[in-house]
């Protein structure tokens, strides 16, 4: 019994241990309290929180060292060792926030990122589909943000007074050297690649990172969609074709097929052209995406893609007074293969190749003109995760572009150029504080055509000014080799350049953006000759220059109704240039100085229907009016248009449905783009002159989906 | 006198596991119970902040982890403020993947993934809803594959029916049987482990009522 009771009268003594008594505050960084943050020991059940003055008291019986624990939503942990002695401990606790993407200060100038991510969503793919104007392309949506012109003839984009060319595209860093179907004169072109594709899409207008060499305007950076989420297909017919697309998911792995066929002669019949079409034009389209998780982090994305476009023409060659029949077949594939993923705990590793290949058969009466470009290139960026604070990137590629045309025109021209391109670059994020950031990077390249390399310097900071606000600066140097057209002409060309001054102001708060960006860039050793067609390499120099300053706006609020979306955005822009065969410094014919977008979606619940509006308004664009003395002094009318799509989804058969319909230029304005004059005046001595219009006054697509 | 004292240094050896298992049972148990009565954000914060704290002491168990996850989750409902809901279901997010990473295959935990898109639909309904619909499919599917007699699958299935257009492939007359189901596999579901999730029963009454 003596026995029992020593055993009873250990286990009390167990039990019964002493009572400590830990005390104190949680305050945040700047000295706030925080209110019910979790207080507790590691391994033991028990806890108090945080009152609302931020004070606490634990009440514990454990002995020795103890880990205790702090947390809160949006606070990195906080964790201290004590040693737990039985006398009663006060602690000030101090917690700092965790950097979420939603209040971390970023770099904003220039940059317009469209993401799928949950937060910082200025654009969705989804978005880029649904606005109105834009007709399914990822440039025509991106031409009504602030920045971009309105160029009715080209389908390009022109960024703050940049001509064409000086916009790239990369998709998964890699570059797509051919975004744009193959163009026919004063008929508008159209990206190949569908916006639902990109599960990201990021346009920048200027200042973007070192790890970008060649354009001097703009970046069209694209990331493709992860793994497919499910198993699924659809089939779709519209009035221009049809398409069809599959995705199958496994475990670990994901393989996406999507075909597409267009052909536009009953469209063309419906709305009137003003095309004398010989072969309306068609397009086919295949792209295989096939996607691969590799350990806990990586992902292997392969993509590779095959277009064509066809079409033939009389086109009314109006300087020479010729009706001159065009022929233009385009095939181009497209691949990659990338990897992105952790190097052990401290770095990341992006790495990919890429290979493109351009075949454009161009009959000119009769006549071929045969060109190929190509693009191979690989590319490797490193990140270091040197800190919370400190991130460095390091990267490489090497990019060979081939070029090759013949011509037989009375005799047979061969031209061949390569150019290969090697680069480093070297760039550090810095983010001195929750609400001081910057970036600092130096860009080196060399091209083998050339025979020169090029030192680009970028910088950019960005400032919060409030929880919801920044100020950005950016600063650069940009360079790009003049394009194959002209270099095969004088392959003495030197690089062009353009220095950016971004000054970016942003306001964000819930779903509502607004956005206000002043910039300066200044353009040298931009390629000058007297005649483009001229084949002496003599008439061909870099002495061009030009500048270009203005002020983007963009607001966006998808919060004051319930259901709608809109977007309104301006550019102001004043810019002259002196460069190809421009007698003086004018301002280019595609610069207009007021450009306007609004764009609304609104969601009708009842009827299951999307609906989308939009109106343009670009005020007038120069062109040379021959029968002026001056260079330049012509104005067009300004450009109008409203475009309108619906969208309704319904169930048939347990199948998903969708009936989309696209109407642009609703209103039917008559549009110009700009003139053209004879080569010789008429008997009157003056010029005879022809307006360039649309293709197409108002029209009308139809499309009908069915997932399957 | 032998017998009872070697009985008794069983129980004095065995007592401490004992005592733990029955302290982390009493523990769940009891805020299980707080759980089912937690009504405020604050009460609902406290219910997340002490299933934490078992979670961290157990480590290996996947439950605890499981209710934090879930008591924020139902919190993030009543939070009007989008960028607080995305902080909060950040957190929630952060522990069902712990949980998920030690129970991968278990079904009640790819049905809490499908019940925490809901809450980041809310968010921004018309860019979102899309690409989360399609998570919660596929997560309500995972769930099912593990194990179809798992009656919140059914119910959560059979909410998003009931609240989508007719014109989606929702509506009551797809949302009905599947409801139907849930009750019945709702009154059928038993399970060993009283710490085992059962919520959704009386819900899916009540949806089903306010079908018909």
């Amino acid at each position: 019994m003596r026995q029992i009771s020593i055993i009873l009268l250990l286990l009390a003594a167990i039990s019964a241990r002493s009572q400590q008594r830990i005390s104190g505050t949680v305050t945040d960084q700047k000295g706030t309290t925080v209110i019910s943050a979790n207080i507790y020991f590691e391994g033991s059940y028990d806890g108090t929180i945080s009152d609302a003055d931020g004070h606490f008291v634990l009440q514990t019986d454990l002995t020795g060292d103890q880990l205790l624990t702090v947390s809160f939503l949006g606070y990195e942990t906080y964790s201290c060792l004590l040693h737990l002695d039985g006398s009663d401990t006060v602690l000030n606790i101090v917690m700092s926030e965790k950097l979420s993407e939603l209040d971390e200060v970023t770099i904003t100038a220039g940059l317009f990122s469209a993401s799928d991510k949950k937060k910082s969503a200025t654009l969705s793919s989804f978005d880029i589909a649904s606005t109105a104007s834009a007709m399914g392309d990822i440039y025509g949506a991106y031409a009504t943000m602030p920045g971009s012109q309105k160029v009715g003839e080209q389908g390009m984009l022109f960024v703050r007074g940049g001509d064409s060319y000086e916009t790239k595209t990369y998709m998964d860093g890699m570059l797509v050297q051919s975004p744009f179907f193959a163009k026919m004169p004063d008929i508008p072109t159209r990206g190949r690649y569908s916006p639902l594709l990109f599960s990201e899409t990021v346009f920048s207008t200027g200042g973007y990172s070192a790890e970008f060499g060649q354009a001097l305007s703009s970046v069209v950076d694209l990331t493709t969609n992860g793994l497919e989420t499910e198993n699924k297909a659809s089939l779709s017919l519209m009035t221009v074709g049809g398409s069809a697309s599959v995705g199958r998911r496994w475990e670990n792995s994901s393989l996406a097929f999507s075909g597409l066929y267009t052909n536009s002669t009953l469209h063309n019949l419906l709305f009137k052209q003003n095309v004398d079409w010989i072969k309306h034009p068609d397009m086919a389209d295949g792209t295989l995406m096939y996607r691969k998780k590799v350990g806990e982090t990586g992902l292997l994305k392969a993509f590779a893609s095959y277009n064509y476009n066809s079409m033939e023409m009389n086109y009314d060659n109006f300087e020479a007074g010729t009706l001159d029949r065009i022929a233009l077949t385009n095939h181009t594939f497209y691949t990659h293969v990338s990897y992105s993923g952790e190097l052990g705990t401290k770095w990341l590793i992006k790495t990919g190749l890429a290979y493109n290949r351009d075949l454009e058969d161009m009959h000119y009466m009769g006549n071929p003109i045969l060109t190929t470009r190509s693009a191979s290139q690989a590319k490797v960026v490193l990140t270091h995760l040197t800190s919370d604070k400190v991130k460095i990137r390091i990267g490489s590629d090497v990019l060979l572009e081939q070029y090759g045309q013949d011509i037989t025109m009375d005799s047979t021209f061969r031209m061949d150029l390569d150019d290969l391109q090697p680069s480093v670059f070297l760039e550090s994020d810095l983010k001195l504080s929750k609400n001081l950031a910057f970036r600092v990077g130096l860009r080196a390249e060399h091209s083998s055509l050339l025979g020169t390399a090029e030192l680009s310097p970028r910088v950019a900071a960005a400032y919060k000014t409030g929880t919801n606000s920044q100020v950005s600066l950016a600063w650069g140097k940009y360079h790009q080799t003049p394009e194959f057209d002209l270099m095969k002409m004088a392959p003495g060309l030197s690089a062009e350049r353009a220095d950016h001054y971004i000054l970016n102001f942003q306001y964000r708060k819930n779903r509502r953006i607004f956005r206000a960006e002043a910039y300066v860039k200044q353009y040298n050793h931009l390629v000058k000759y007297l005649d483009p067609y001229d084949p002496d390499p003599a008439n061909y120099n870099n002495k061009g220059a030009g500048h270009a300053g203005g002020l983007d706006v963009f607001w966006r609020d998808q919060a004051s109704v319930n259901g709608l979306d809109y977007w309104i955005s301006y550019s102001f822009l004043d810019t002259r240039r002196d460069y190809k065969d421009f007698p003086e410094y004018a301002v280019p014919s595609y610069a207009s100085a007021h450009n306007l977008s609004l764009v609304f979606k609104y969601f009708f619940t009842r009827i299951s229907t999307f609906g989308g509006l939009t109106y343009s308004y670009a005020s007038p664009r120069p062109y040379d009016d021959r029968n002026s003395s001056g260079f330049m002094t012509g104005r067009t009318p300004s450009y109008h248009d409203m475009s309108m799509n619906l969208t309704y989804v319904t169930t048939l058969f347990r199948k998903q449905f969708i009936i989309h319909m696209n109407i642009t230029n609703l209103l039917g304005f008559n549009n110009v783009f700009g003139y053209t004059y004879s080569n010789a005046p008429g008997e009157d001595g003056t010029y005879a002159s022809k307006a360039i219009v649309p293709t197409v006054g108002r029209q009308a697509v139809l499309v009908f989906l069915i997932s399957l | 006198m032998k017998k009872l004292i070697i009985t008794l240094s069983i129980f004095a050896l065995t007592l401490p596991v004992a005592a733990q298992q029955s302290q982390y049972q009493s523990a769940m148990l009891g805020l299980i119970e707080t759980l089912d009565k937690a009504s405020t954000p604050e009460e609902y914060t406290q219910c997340a902040n002490r299933f934490e704290r078992i979670a961290v002491a157990e480590k290996s168990l996947w439950l605890p982890f499981y209710y934090a996850s879930y008591s924020l989750i139902v919190m993030s409902f009543e939070e009007e403020d989008g960028a607080k809901k995305d902080l909060i279901l950040d957190r929630a997010q952060e522990l069902l993947d712990t949980a998920l990473e030690l129970e991968p295959d278990e079904s009640e935990l790819h049905v809490l993934q499908a019940f925490l898109y809901p809450s980041r639909i809310l968010v921004d309904p018309m860019s979102r809803g899309m690409q989360y619909m399609e998570l919660i499919y596929s997560s309500l599917a995972r769930a099912k594959a593990l194990n179809p007699e798992n009656p919140r699958i059914y119910f959560l299935e059979g909410v998003n029916k009931a609240n989508l257009p007719p014109s989606m492939g929702g509506g009551p007359d797809v949302a009905g049987p599947i409801l139907k189901e849930a009750v019945a596999k709702f009154e059928s579901f038993t399970h060993d482990d009283p710490l085992w999730p059962d919520w959704g029963e009386e819900a899916a009454r009540s949806e089903l009522d306010k079908l018909q």
